[in-house]
């Protein structure tokens, strides 16, 4: 199609702005503010992504239009901003008297239902078959329960992400989850990891000693790091050690002597349900040799003496840096950064004012060189297609754990790796799979919280339904030839059957735990060009790229996206495909969305 | 996902022998393609039939060995395990000395049929207790230094310095350390079924296309244009692999992820090299450790006596082992928790068909331990590494590749 005349000059007019602009080379590694008339709408958009979610290209000019001084304080220094219209979290009330202290596994209940006559606050049967089995429905009602309700706990975190006028609170809650990292599967109660996330919201940009302090006293955490049974006598070195390789330190800044040590003056720290406690008797009061102190240290005075050490700063900087700017930091750079953590008394706030200020965050080494995460990825598309909460489907929560991080499943205590591990061929291509399902919702959608997963726990619910006896509704005929040992362990009846408990207390759950809303994004991309005026093709992409990218793709990649909607529109006139472009436009966003590029913030 | 045009079977498994299915499929119907060029001979060259396959198990988290083949014979067992300690009669005895833990059918199986190799005593020196630091000296063969590349991607960089596409294999939701190389992009994948770009007729043509890019001011740009051009050679034969494979082989609860290296092998990917975990670190057994080992051990077992099952159903035991390790043993006295700490000295496994089964190396003592309660080792891990690349797969300068001449056993019946 040919151009018209009138329309020359705007094509040229958009043109210009698409290279993202960063600082010179010579920024890189300078902490030096920037001055105000360095900034502009890119440095701007730059800040917005990295601390916190992006925005809109609104968003973007009011951060512009404030100067970079006042841009960072109100980022950083957010407690003006209201969130009175947050809501709370909607508990579903699930948790039943009983379930505490949750056995760690399903035979520790029932050997405990054996001893005891009951467990998880129900009785074992007097007399008749599988006695123990109401039993096992409820330790598998609870595994299931929680997990669920986990997931809704991870839709109400992404909504503040998305929502919340503090955006830096969140994201350095996320960054927080990664470090102190705990996890469902692990710690299997849902009320913990919310009593987690909040301490992070709460205290994450407050005082680092104080947080390190809250966190080892955190139910989830300590549970999760098996704290509870480290006892006088014969302590338990899991806890002592992540606090220093992961937590604090890093390793090679203490010995195998200082975990143990350290791990003795943590005796007797434990939970019950909720509460933090001590329990005296257990806790080992005797003297400790600790990082080249002797006292009779508790936990606190441990994390203090922890705190002295140069490294802890440096190794707590270094992390925070990498986080919101970029992954290689030099030696000197890390020292400056510990420095100013120390001599602020490992208050977080001035150091994130620093990095965000600093030319380095502004230079050429820093600007569109990290990858974001998929809870980033998730919730910045959204945001940038001016969202105001996230849509049930696609699934938030298959979705960013299909691209390797759900919220509350880090993989390990040391969290996620980041940085080029997020990416991998087949997570790459993910990615973009992800972003046609939100453009392209699958009409088939089955909402996970509601169709229990498994083939196995349907073929069981479907045979019991039909009226077989527990025992045939059970038994896996699906493999011929050699049983597993497992699932010859498995097809075992004894005085219960975990393939029935299973089934039963998906179904259990699904009764209690309250429904994910499953909307679909609200998109109108026409409305979006008209808006812009955007007159030809050359433009829309222009616009797609600038508002969507942070990294431009290559001229060639660029020409064969112009190339593309030219071919879908039948025109490379707007005014001619005003009224029929919607899903034109949404594969050509699916086509950006698919860049290689598009991975970077 | 639209099907695109099937072949048979036969023409399926030459056409990916040639390395080529994937640029028809990937190509559809509307765009031609030169099939029969001088690519297809260099890339049937290099597919060649011949080449033998080694898989990596990786057991994350630190295996306690003593609890998985129990010297149930020696006293001090019982004395450092008077909780944990697993009951004589309740092991797989092999002979008068060790045995399976009690779910191990599957490795009992393995051994008594002469399959499975057990290597006693596997460590470094001056080991951590860090799993991450520890899992990186095992992923590098090199402890206590800063190795920036994974000895799988180091020995590929060996192996195939021309680095063809797919020629090693990483399932897993994020690339290990172990398959870092400096010139291969090893192909990383989790769910092959997930494994592809989605995509809509009118997008077939500018998705099917990447484009050559060089970004030297922007490494992470570069890395992603990398990527692009590995998921683009790889995604559709692995899809095509996984979707072809059925197999009434039993794996038990889980399979790790060997059905999906089986479905590679059968549809004749050209990897050599294959890199999978148990994963997320499931062997760090803290408290209550004996319920939960006896079932993971039980789980790996399974999948890994049934992998080899399934090599045999498709003709392919020949050409494959698996060699099992994990980044420590545990701590020899079982702590107060009914768990046990991190440790050091370790077992490693190694099984197939071509396998001299059998134990080798020295059986670390129960009652000389190291100041931290702790197995001294009695092999260096990288003999057994050294094993593998020399006398498995051929490479026989290790001095080179893992820094050191750590010596090998003879393992192997067809010596490379």
């Amino acid at each position: 199609m040919l151009r018209k005349g009138g329309l020359a000059l705007p094509v040229l007019l958009a043109l210009p702005v698409l290279a993202q602009k960063a600082g010179p080379k010579t920024w890189q590694n300078d902490l030096t503010p920037i001055a105000a008339s360095d900034w502009n709408y890119d440095f701007a958009a730059h800040l917005l992504e990295r601390a916190g979610f992006g925005g809109t290209p609104e968003e973007i000019r009011a951060i512009e239009k404030m100067g970079p001084q006042q841009a960072i304080a109100r980022l950083v220094r957010f407690e003006g901003a209201d969130t009175s219209k947050l809501a709370p979290f909607d508990e579903s009330n699930i948790h039943d008297p009983g379930l505490e202290p949750f056995p760690p596994t399903r035979p520790a209940v029932t050997d405990l239902a054996k001893a005891k006559g009951e467990a998880l606050g129900i009785k074992v049967k007097p007399a008749g078959n599988r006695r123990l089995q109401p039993i096992v429905d409820e330790f598998f009602y609870w595994l299931r329960a929680s997990a669920l309700e986990t997931n809704r706990v991870g839709y109400w975190w992404a909504n503040r992400m998305i929502a919340s006028s503090r955006p830096l609170e969140e994201k350095m809650a996320l960054f927080w989850h990664g470090h102190f990292a705990s996890n469902e599967a692990k710690v299997r109660d849902y009320r913990k990891l919310l009593g987690q996330l909040e301490l992070f919201q709460k205290k994450g940009t407050g005082n680092f000693r104080d947080l390190v302090v809250a966190v080892a006293q955190d139910p989830a955490m300590l549970s999760f790091l098996d704290a509870g049974v480290n006892v006088k006598g014969a302590s338990n070195e899991n806890f002592a050690r992540e606090i220093m390789e992961l937590f604090t330190m890093g390793v090679g800044n203490y010995t195998e002597k200082d975990i143990r040590e350290a791990a003795r003056a943590f005796t007797g720290w434990n939970y019950d349900d909720l509460k933090f406690v001590v329990n005296k008797e257990q806790h080992d009061d005797g003297e400790k040799t600790f990082l080249g102190k002797t006292g009779r240290f508790d936990g606190v005075e441990v994390i203090d003496i922890i705190m002295q050490q140069p490294a802890t700063a440096d190794y707590i900087a270094g992390k925070i840096y990498r986080y919101f700017v970029r992954q290689d930091l030099s030696p000197e750079l890390q020292k400056q950064l510990g420095a100013t953590l120390r001599q602020n008394h490992y208050e977080i706030r001035p150091l994130l004012e620093k990095i965000f200020l600093s030319r380095d965050f502004y230079s050429q080494a820093s600007v569109g060189t990290r990858i974001k995460s998929p809870v980033e990825l998730a919730v910045t598309f959204y945001k940038e297609l001016g969202l105001k909460s996230i849509p049930g489907v696609p699934d938030l929560n298959l979705a960013t754990g299909a691209l390797g991080q759900q919220l509350f499943a880090p993989p390990t205590v040391a969290g996620w790796a980041g940085g080029q591990s997020w990416i991998t061929p087949g997570l790459l291509l993910e990615r973009a799979n992800f972003a046609r399902d939100v453009l392209f919702p699958d009409i088939s959608f089955l909402p996970p919280d509601r169709f229990t997963g498994g083939g196995e726990i349907r073929r069981v619910a479907e045979r019991i339904r039909e009226g077989m006896d527990i025992s045939t509704a059970t038994s896996d005929d699906t493999k011929t030839g050699a049983k597993a040992e497992s699932n010859a362990n498995a097809d075992r009846d004894e005085e219960f059957n975990t393939r029935y408990g299973s089934f039963r207390g998906s179904q259990m759950a699904i009764e209690r735990v309250k429904p994910i809303p499953r909307d679909t994004a609200q998109i109108n991309l026409s409305r979006m060009v008209r808006g812009e005026d955007l007159k030809t093709t050359k433009q829309v992409v222009d616009y797609f790229i600038r508002r969507f990218m942070r990294v431009p793709p290559s001229d060639e990649a660029r020409a064969k996206l112009v190339a593309f909607l030219d071919k879908d529109l039948g025109t490379s006139d707007i005014s001619v495909a005003q009224t029929y472009m919607e899903q034109s436009l949404r594969l050509l966003l699916h086509l950006i969305a698919s860049q290689p590029e598009y991975q970077l913030s | 996902m639209t099907k695109r045009f099937s072949f048979s079977n036969a023409n399926r498994r030459e056409l990916l022998r040639a390395g080529l299915y994937g640029v028809c499929v990937t190509a559809g119907a509307s765009m031609p393609v030169p099939v029969f060029g001088q690519a297809a001979a260099q890339l049937a060259s290099q597919a060649k039939a011949d080449g033998k396959i080694l898989v990596v198990l990786e057991l994350s988290g630190g295996n306690d060995g003593l609890n998985t083949l129990v010297p149930y014979g020696d006293d001090a067992y019982y004395k450092y395990r008077p909780n944990l300690g697993i009951k004589k009669n309740e092991v797989r005895k092999i002979d008068d000395h060790f045995g399976f833990s009690g779910g191990m059918a599957g490795f009992e199986r393995l051994y008594k049929s002469g399959k499975l190799a057990i290597v006693h005593g596997c460590g470094y020196e001056n080991p951590s207790f860090s799993h991450f630091t520890s899992m990186a000296y095992w992923h590098t063969a090199a402890p206590n230094s800063g190795e920036e590349y994974g000895w799988v991607g180091r020995l590929a960089d060996a192996m195939a310095p021309e680095a063809p596409p797919n020629y090693v294999v990483n399932i897993a939701a994020r690339q290990s350390l172990a398959v870092r190389s400096h010139k291969h992009v090893p192909v990383v994948f989790d769910d092959p079924n997930k494994f592809t770009q989605e995509k809509f007729y009118q997008e077939r043509e500018i998705l099917g296309s990447v484009s050559p890019d060089k970004d030297g001011s922007n490494p992470a740009r570069q890395f992603l244009l990398d990527t692009a051009r590995s998921a683009k050679d790889a995604s559709a034969l692995v899809r095509e692999a996984w979707s072809h494979y059925k197999s009434p082989v039993d794996y038990g609860i889980t399979g790790l992820d060997l059905p999906k290296v089986v479905a590679l092998i059968d549809a004749g990917m050209p990897t050599r090299l294959y890199y999978t975990s148990y994963r997320n670190n499931a062997f760090d057994t803290h408290v209550f450790q004996s319920d939960t080992h006896k079932r993971l051990l039980t789980y790996a077992s399974d999948a890994v006596s049934a992998f080899l099952t399934d090599l045999e159903r498709i003709g392919r035991s020949d050409d494959v082992v698996v060699m099992i390790f994990s980044e420590f043993g545990r701590r020899v006295p079982e702590n107060v928790n009914l768990g046990t700490d991190h440790g050091a000295a370790n077992l490693m496994f190694v099984a197939g068909k071509q396998v001299k089964g059998g134990q080798y190396g020295t059986v670390p003592s129960l009652t000389k331990l190291d100041a931290g309660d702790n197995l001294v080792h009695t092999t260096d891990f990288r003999k057994v590494y050294a094993t593998m690349i020399s006398g498995w797969l051929g490479m026989h300068d290790t001095r080179t590749l893992l820094n050191g001449d750590f010596g090998k056993f003879e393992m192997f019946s067809r010596t490379a």
